[in-house]
């Protein structure tokens, strides 16, 4: 791996090492999957199956969900909560900033109260949104939305504010307007700092959704969990866990694909970077 | 010489704000004035801390005089009026900074169509011209790489071109090849003497390199240590075309060179 950091200009053979790299890296994942299972059915056995469910026992309950398509519909409401939360908190997320640019004493008397917004614990909130809302899936949404509405905003905002006050005159004096600023120098380089909010804000987007379900749903992972849990059916439990961590994979790598499109101007610096392309 | 100087600075000064921003304040140019005729090629050599940065800013509408005058044409630049400046004063005035500020998300030839882009003059003519200073400063085939992916001599040429590629009447460069080693330096300024002699602009050309200012240009305006005002001024008496890389064996080289480095301090 070490000279993948080096190859600046993309060559074969530094093309070949690192698919034999990143081959291994795989291999060696699978070496941590396998001794988590391990550690899991050791753990099953031992304290018993009433509590821990086994590895294998979950095995067989996704695969009856998927094949009968229960865990599938219950994961694509959580997957709709957390998707249209997504949306809907971050557009406004990103584009506050960029409005807020300009004026400078605005953002200083919204500062406190976003900082308060953000400190402030969402989850708090879910029984609030089930009052405004109902227990269908509009609670579910504003609680994401408002989850990644904090998170996304500080980071477009910290890349509005690293903004390079030299490429910026760079710009004014090859003869660009306010406009062309915007869009050619704050905005892409505003990008890297928007994809890392969108990085963190993901899992917490999942996880909001999965939460406002335990607490009042009747549909989604988060109720199949707490369905479980009612039933002492362990296995129910790990099972929605399982898929609920398997959908943020699935996400992590939509977030991931979008960003190497959006960012191939970037030195290859970190992993991230160093396995694709 | 006309008799009307394309750019005049006269009694300029500018002071920085103290961090208490009480009186203590630091001036860095005081007094300073000079003139450039049309189609000159002028240099300016100081020591580090003498504000020649600070005085291309100013020429260039990036900031603002605290006293003083700058004209081109005869048109003034705002004083102590931040808000005021116009930048580039419409594209008359390239600058060409100390370092590259090429725009990472940009490719060499959108880096170097950025200013042509910005201005909506992006045409047949003007992406011919831009691929023929690409060719012609060594970057053919380097079009498409990230500036991350280039060496520093290339950013460097790309960031010279890109002032270039839109044509000002005016260039400012600060330390334009400091960065650079000798020989890559070299045939930077003779490609810069070259594109000079094609197209005879006015270049106002700053360097902390005695040997540079001569090699290059047709005056040489010596700074004083801060706060900065002109502390000599000499006529290069060496004809063009010039051969840059044998230009210390010119019978007139040694003397400018020892009266200017009298002077610098």
């Amino acid at each position: 791996m070490a000279s993948l950091g080096q190859s600046q200009i993309a060559d074969e053979g530094g093309a070949q090492s690192r698919v034999a790299g990143m081959l291994r890296g795989r291999g060696d994942q699978l070496l941590v999957l396998v001794l988590i299972f391990a550690i899991w059915q050791v753990l099953s056995m031992w304290l018993g199956t009433y509590w821990i469910g086994s590895p294998w026992g979950v095995v067989v309950r996704l695969y009856d969900g998927v094949v009968h398509g229960t865990i599938l519909h219950h994961a694509s409401f959580t997957l709709a909560e957390a998707v249209i939360g997504f949306i809907i908190g971050a557009i406004p997320a990103v584009l506050l900033p960029f409005l807020l640019r300009r004026l400078p004493i605005a953002t200083a008397i919204l500062d406190p109260f976003m900082v308060g917004g953000y400190g402030a614990p969402k989850l708090a909130l879910a029984p609030l949104f089930i009052l405004w809302f109902g227990i269908g899936i509009e609670s579910k949404i504003a609680l994401v939305a408002i989850t990644v509405f904090f998170i996304v905003y500080f980071s477009a905002l910290a890349g509005v504010r690293a903004l390079d006050a030299k490429l910026v005159q760079m710009a004014q004096v090859a003869g660009a307007n306010e406009r062309d600023v915007a869009r050619h120098i704050v905005f892409p380089g505003a990008v890297p700092y928007v994809f890392t909010g969108f990085r963190i804000a993901m899992p917490y987007s999942i996880g909001g959704a999965v939460v406002a379900e335990i607490i009042s749903s009747n549909r989604g992972l988060g109720y199949l969990v707490q369905l479980s849990a009612m039933n002492f059916d362990t296995i129910g439990v790990f099972t929605a866990l399982i898929a609920v961590t398997i959908i943020v994979f699935i996400c992590n790598g939509a977030v991931d694909f979008f960003e190497r499109r959006l960012l191939r101007w970037r030195p290859a610096g970190d992993i991230k970077n160093q396995t694709s392309a | 010489m006309s008799a009307q100087p394309l750019l005049e600075v006269r009694d300029l000064s500018k002071r920085f704000a103290s961090r208490e921003g009480r009186d203590s304040s630091l001036w860095v140019i005081q007094g300073l004035s000079f003139s450039v005729r049309d189609g000159e090629f002028l240099t300016i050599v100081g020591p580090s801390g003498s504000g020649k940065t600070t005085l291309l800013n100013m020429i260039a509408q990036i900031d603002t005089a605290s006293g003083g005058q700058v004209l081109f044409k005869s048109e003034s630049a705002p004083i102590n009026d931040p808000k005021s400046l116009n930048p580039g004063l419409s594209c008359r005035i390239g600058y060409v900074t100390q370092e590259d500020n090429l725009l990472p998300w940009r490719t060499t030839l959108q880096n170097v169509l950025f200013p042509l882009t910005v201005q909506g003059r992006l045409n047949d003519e003007t992406r011919a011209r831009a691929a023929e200073l690409i060719r012609h400063v060594g970057l053919a085939g380097f079009e498409n790489h990230y500036p991350h992916e280039l060496s520093g001599g290339m950013r460097k040429r790309a960031s010279l071109i890109r002032t270039l590629v839109y044509d000002p009447p005016v260039i400012l460069m600060d330390e334009p090849f400091g960065a650079l080693d000798a020989q890559t330096r070299a045939v930077l300024q003779e490609d810069l003497l070259r594109l000079w002699e094609m197209g005879r602009k006015t270049i106002v050309f700053v360097t902390h390199d005695i040997g540079e200012a001569i090699a290059l240009g047709d005056r040489t305006l010596v700074l004083s240590r801060a706060p900065a005002k002109v502390a000599g001024e000499h006529e290069i008496d060496i004809p063009r075309p010039r051969d840059i890389r044998g230009i210390m064996t010119h019978p007139n080289f040694g003397t400018l060179y020892q009266r200017i480095r009298a002077q610098v301090q």
